[in-house]
C-alpha cells in the first residue's frame, strides 16, 4: 500500500513537468483588434507578436499563444476566458 | 441615438427618444438570453478530463460571477441614466473605468445572439433576407458591435 502511494505521487510529479499549451480558438464574435489587445494585456506581448497570433487564430482557427507549466497555463486560460475568448489548454506534443 | 467619444477616454451615448432606452435595455436582456451560461460555453473546449473536472468545480463559478457582475453593472448604469433623463432624451456616460464591463456585456449579448441565430460574419448576412425576429436580432448585434469598436478604439 505504501509502495502504491509512492508510485502515484511519482506519476503526478512527472505529469506536472509536461508543458501545456494555451490555445485560443476562432469565434464569430470577437473583434480582431480586441483579441490583439487581450493578448498584449495578459501576456505582455508587443503589438506585432500579438497581432501575428491573432491572425493565426483568424486564418487557421486556432493558435498556441503560450506554452509552459500547467498551473500557469490554467491561470492564463482563466484570464483569457474572463475576457470571453474561446480558450483551451492541452498537453504540448 | 448618437454615440461620441469623450475627451476623458470614454463614450457618451445620447438617447434621443424613449425607444433608444429600450434598445439599450435590450443589451442586458440579450446578454442573458443564451441557453448556456457563458462560462460553461467557454469551458467546452477544455477536454482533458482531469483539467475539465477542476475547471467545472473551481474556475467556472468565479468566471460566471464576473460575467453576471458585468451585466449588472451595465443594467444599473442604463437604468440610472434613463431615470435621470425621465425616459426622454438624455446622455449615458461610459467612462474609461467602465469600458471593460461594457465591452464584456456587449460580447455576452453578441455571443448569445450568435448561439441562437448563427449569423456568422456580419458581412455575409443581408438583413433583408431575414425574418423579422432574426432581422431585429441581427441589427441589435450590429449596433453592439459598433459600440464595441468605439470602446476598443477610444476607451480600452
Amino acid at each position: 500500500m505504501a509502495d502504491s502511494d509512492t508510485l502515484t505521487k511519482t506519476r503526478d510529479a512527472t505529469a506536472l513537468d509536461v508543458p501545456w499549451n494555451v490555445v485560443v480558438h476562432d469565434d464569430p464574435v470577437n473583434l480582431m483588434g480586441y483579441v490583439t489587445w487581450v493578448l498584449m494585456k495578459i501576456f505582455g506581448y508587443d503589438e506585432k507578436r500579438a497581432a501575428g497570433l491573432m491572425l493565426q487564430v483568424h486564418q487557421l482557427g486556432r493558435s498556441i499563444v503560450w506554452t509552459g507549466q500547467r498551473e500557469k497555463a490554467e491561470f492564463y486560460v482563466q484570464q483569457l476566458q474572463a475576457h470571453l475568448l474561446q480558450t483551451s489548454l492541452e498537453k504540448a506534443a | 441615438m448618437k454615440i461620441t467619444p469623450t475627451r476623458g477616454g470614454g463614450l457618451r451615448i445620447d438617447a434621443e427618444e424613449p425607444g433608444d432606452w429600450l434598445l439599450l435595455k435590450g443589451i442586458a436582456h440579450d446578454a442573458v438570453s443564451g441557453d448556456e451560461k457563458p462560462a460553461r460555453r467557454l469551458g467546452q473546449l477544455i477536454t482533458d478530463e482531469e483539467v475539465a473536472a477542476d475547471w467545472r468545480d473551481y474556475v467556472m463559478p468565479d468566471l460566471e460571477a464576473g460575467f453576471v457582475a458585468d451585466v449588472l453593472h451595465v443594467t444599473t448604469a442604463i437604468a440610472a441614466a434613463r431615470f435621470e433623463a425621465g425616459d426622454g432624451p438624455g446622455p449615458l456616460w461610459i467612462t474609461r473605468e467602465d469600458a471593460f464591463p461594457w465591452y464584456g456585456t456587449l460580447n455576452q449579448a453578441r455571443l448569445a445572439l450568435e448561439e441562437r441565430f448563427h449569423f456568422g460574419g456580419h458581412e455575409s448576412v443581408d438583413p433583408a433576407d431575414l425574418l423579422p425576429v432574426p432581422r431585429a436580432a441581427f441589427l441589435r448585434s450590429h449596433l453592439y458591435c459598433a459600440i464595441q469598436s468605439l470602446l476598443l478604439e477610444h476607451a480600452l
